[in-house]
Parts: structure tokens; sequence; C-alpha cells
């Protein structure tokens, strides 16, 4: 017997039960999309964190302010003795003036600084590329006690202590995850038993007429499904609007901030929160209809 | 067709339902059932399509050994038996041929056959100009038309039927049972659950007594009791 040839059957009769129980199916599927929306939420929250993590990793060099009037010269002699302290990687001098430029390339599109700052406030600077953040504090001593360098800067501490807490935060939300998951197969269950319990005639007559428990069991699957589907679709659209209008605004507030907008990394996390949703319903559908059966025999 | 031996049914509340059962019934018999409630009878049906396991002995229904069945063998053994209720259980929500048709849809049938045998069914038991209306449109007769349309729409050998008159008036409980007659002369075994003393009388057929779970008498040819 294949699914196929049946699959109109199933899903009239799904659809039938939803209908039938009207008001209770509506209140699951609100459940699923909230359960789903925080989930997505949440995946959405660490795929942000993920990537604020990446980008001050990326920055995870030790910048070294050198004397406004050191010459070109001395420059290069105190990059190269840099270069020999172990544990640094790369050396990058920077003079002022591409520094300025850098900066007003970065933020002058978004900020306009003329009106505050008429010339170029920065000094000349090294930057360092270490070769793991754990050499970044002894680099940093080293770099420090050149009598030409005036003031160094590095974040790796800080670095630590947000992936510490990104760490934090994913487990916390991974078990959230599974509660929600559950609380949500819960009702998704319940109230597919109430739809199994009004339709106890049509299941004793299928058992009776030689449908076997698999037959019996799609159209609850299928129901579950549904619900699944329509709530997953509910919840990726409300993810979706209003994470493009939380991105509108932090651009416009936070320009400097990495948010995620990358299409194929959101679109990886709609779909996980659609198909979050399918498994949940075919699951609640599953698991309903499966005590009736048992205790039948 | 069947063999029961030695079945006995001990309910866990310690009420015995049946009491070392010997029966053979052949094809295409028509046999009444006969005793008062609690003798046994709905017992004795639910063994053949194996509602019911026996405490102790052996059913065997078309050869085959319907206590040796697995769970998953069980929907094929009722494919071949149909069965008509005395509240004829219909489904309350579809139409009189969706009724009928959902006993073939449930067994994956293809569609073209399902809808051929179906009319075909509804045609015999001359409800075809009902097909469209719901089981509250119809009356108790009618109900039990379509109830023996749905057992027999997969031309199952073996229909059993208790008390299917059990909530209809005389001249109904007449023609229904002329209906079932003919179906028994289609080649379907039939076997009768009943406790109205005039059909069994009017149809002299083949009956067997229960009484406290045990066959006291069986009788070709027999009237509803001894005297």
């Amino acid at each position: 017997m294949s699914v196929l040839s049946n699959l109109e059957f199933f899903v009239v009769e799904a659809l039938r039960s939803i209908r039938r129980s009207g008001l209770m199916s509506f209140v699951a599927i609100g459940i699923v999309v909230i359960s789903l929306s925080i989930f997505g939420m949440f995946l959405l929250f660490m795929a942000n964190l993920g990537n604020m993590v990446a980008f001050m990793g990326s920055r995870l060099d030790i910048v070294a302010y050198v004397d406004k009037d050191l010459t070109t010269d001395a420059a290069q002699v105190l990059q190269n003795s840099i270069s020999q302290i172990s544990g640094v990687d790369k050396v990058v001098y920077i003079p002022k003036e591409e520094a300025w430029k850098n900066f007003r390339e970065e933020f002058g599109a978004k900020l306009d600084l003329r009106e505050v700052l008429d010339e170029n406030p920065l000094p000349n600077s090294f930057s360092i590329k270490v070769t793991s953040p754990d050499v970044l504090p002894k680099v940093a001593e080293a770099v420090a006690n050149f009598a030409e360098v005036s003031e160094v800067r590095y974040s790796g501490k800080l670095i630590k202590q947000i992936q510490t807490m990104v760490d934090a935060v994913r487990i916390g939300g991974l078990i959230l995850s599974i509660l929600l998951f559950f609380a949500t197969l819960l009702i998704v269950v319940n109230t597919i038993r109430l739809t199994v319990l009004a339709r106890e005639t049509d299941i004793y007559i299928m058992r009776l007429v030689g449908a076997t428990k698999s037959f019996i069991r799609w159209p609850f699957v299928i129901e579950g499904v549904l619900m699944g589907i329509i709530g997953g679709t509910c919840g990726i659209m409300i993810l979706k609007f209003s994470y493009e209008a939380v991105l509108a605004r932090v651009r416009n507030a936070l320009p400097f901030l990495p948010v995620v907008s990358d299409p194929n990394v959101l679109t990886l996390i709609y779909f996980s929160v659609g198909l979050s949703g399918v498994l949940l319903g075919m699951l609640g559908g599953y698991i309903s209809v499966s005590r009736v059966l048992k205790e039948k025999g | 067709m069947i063999e029961l031996k030695h079945v006995s049914k001990l309910y866990q509340n310690g009420v015995e339902a049946l009491l070392d059962i010997n029966l053979h019934i052949g094809k295409e018999e028509f046999v009444f059932i006969v005793g008062p409630s609690g003798a046994g009878k709905t017992t004795l049906m639910k063994m053949l399509y194996r509602e019911e396991t026996p405490s102790s002995g052996q059913v065997i229904v078309d050869r085959v050994n319907v206590t040796e069945l697995t769970p998953d063998q069980v929907p094929y053994l009722r494919r071949n038996i149909g069965v008509v209720f005395q509240d004829y259980k219909l489904l309350p929500r579809r139409t009189v041929y969706e009724n009928v048709a959902f006993a073939l849809q449930v067994t994956g049938a293809p569609r073209s056959q399902i809808r051929r045998h179906t009319m075909q069914a509804l045609e015999l038991v001359g409800m075809l100009k009902r097909s469209n209306s719901f089981p509250e449109e119809l009356s108790g007769g009618e109900k039990q038309r379509v109830c023996i349309a749905r057992a027999i729409v997969n031309n199952p050998p073996l229909l059993l039927a208790d008390e299917p008159t059990g909530n209809l008036d005389p001249q109904t409980t007449f023609e229904i049972m002329e209906l079932l007659d003919k179906i028994n002369r289609r080649s379907t075994t039939l076997i009768t659950a009943t406790h109205n003393k005039n059909i069994v009388d009017m149809m002299k057929r083949r009956v067997v007594q229960l009484e406290a779970g045990r066959v006291i008498r069986d009788q070709q040819l027999g009237t509803y009791s001894n005297s």
C-alpha cells in the first residue's frame, strides 16, 4: 500500500479534522507560531553573536601608538625590532595620514566628521598581529617597553569574556529551545488527541474494516504536519519582518555594528524554523494517535 | 470455514463469558446464534474477527488460526469479514456513499474500484437512490441497509451480524432478514446473533443456542427454542 496513492484521502481527512476542532487547532497553531518565533529569534541572536565575535577576532591585534615626531626611518627600525618579538605574526606601520583616511572611509559616509574635526587627530601607529590570542599580553608588554611607543592597546580580555558569554548563551539557548520544543509538542499532541477522541468511531470502523495501523495514523500525522507548516510559515514571516525592521534601525543608529544580513545565513535560519515546525507537527500527530492504537492492539 | 476448538473466555473481572465451545461452521452456511443477553453471543462473534482473544482454545477462520495472528496481520483478517451492528455505527458527518466507500478507502483500494464496488453494494441493499443522504436523514431500516452495504462492499466470504434487527420494527426486521438471506445465497457465510424469536422461527436455519457461555443446542433447520 503506497502512501502516495492514498495521499488525497489522508489530506482530506486531516483538513476535515482541523476544521472540526477549529478553536483548539487555532490555539495550537498559535502556540507553534510563538514557540517557533522564539526559537528563530534565538537562532538569529546566536548568528549575530557569532558574527560579532568573528568580527572582533579579526581585529585581534595590538595597536601601538608612537610619538608624533617619529621619522619614517626610525619607524622602519622600530618595525623590524617589533617583528623580532616572539609571537608576532605581522607588523604594519600605519602613518597618521593613512589612519585618518581609513577612518574617514569607514565612517565618513555615515558620520560627517568635518563638522567636528578639521584636522587629523590620530597619531602614527603600528598594527601588530599575533599568532594566537594567548600571547597578546606578553607581546603587548614587550612592545610597550620600546621608548618610542607611547601607548599600547589590545582587546584580548574582552574577546575572552565575550567568548565565555557566548558559550553560556548558547547552552542556555539550547536548553530553552529543548524545553520549548517539548512544551509545544505537548500542546500539539493534546490538540490532536482531542480530534482523535472525537473520531473514535471513525477509528473503530477503520480498524474493523481492516485498515492497518499506519493507515489510521497517517491522517493524524498529516494534520500535525499541516499545523506545523501553517505555524512555521507564520513564524518565519514574523521573524523575517521583525528582523528586517530591526536591521534597518540598527544600520541607521549603530552603523559600525556587524549585523548578520547574509541572505544565505538568514535563509538557513528560516528554513530551520520551518523544518522544526514540520517535525514538531509530525511527531505530535504520531504520538497522539499511538496510544489509542496501542490500547486496542 | 469456521472452527472453534475448546474455546473459553474468562474476563479479567472474573466473568466466564464462554466455556469450552466447540463449533464447526461450513462455507456458505446461515447460522443463528441465539440465547439471552449475557449468554456469550457477542463475545463469540468478537472472537471471530479478533476483537477478543480466547483465554484458551483455538479459533480458526478460513484456515487461518486467528489466535496466533500478530497485531500486524489482524487488518488482513478483517478485510475478509464483514460486521453488521445493532446500532449501525455509521459515521455521522459522511454521506451514505462516503460511509460505504470508507471501508474500501482504508484498505488502500484504487479509486475506480472503490466507486464500482460501492455502487454495487448500495444497489444490492437498495440504497443507491439515497447515496447522497446523511445518516441522520435515514430511517433505522435504511441505516441498517447502509451498514450492511459497508460490511459487504469488499465481498468478504464471511458476514457477522450482531443483533442486526434489535432496533427495528417487525416489518423492517423482515426486510433486513430477507436482505441478509439474499447475501447468504450469494455464497457468503452468515452468522447472525439474535434473541428475536420470530425471525429464527421464520427462517428455519441452523440454530446454535448459548446459555451461560455454553452451547446447549446445535440444530439444523431449528427454531428459537427447543419446545
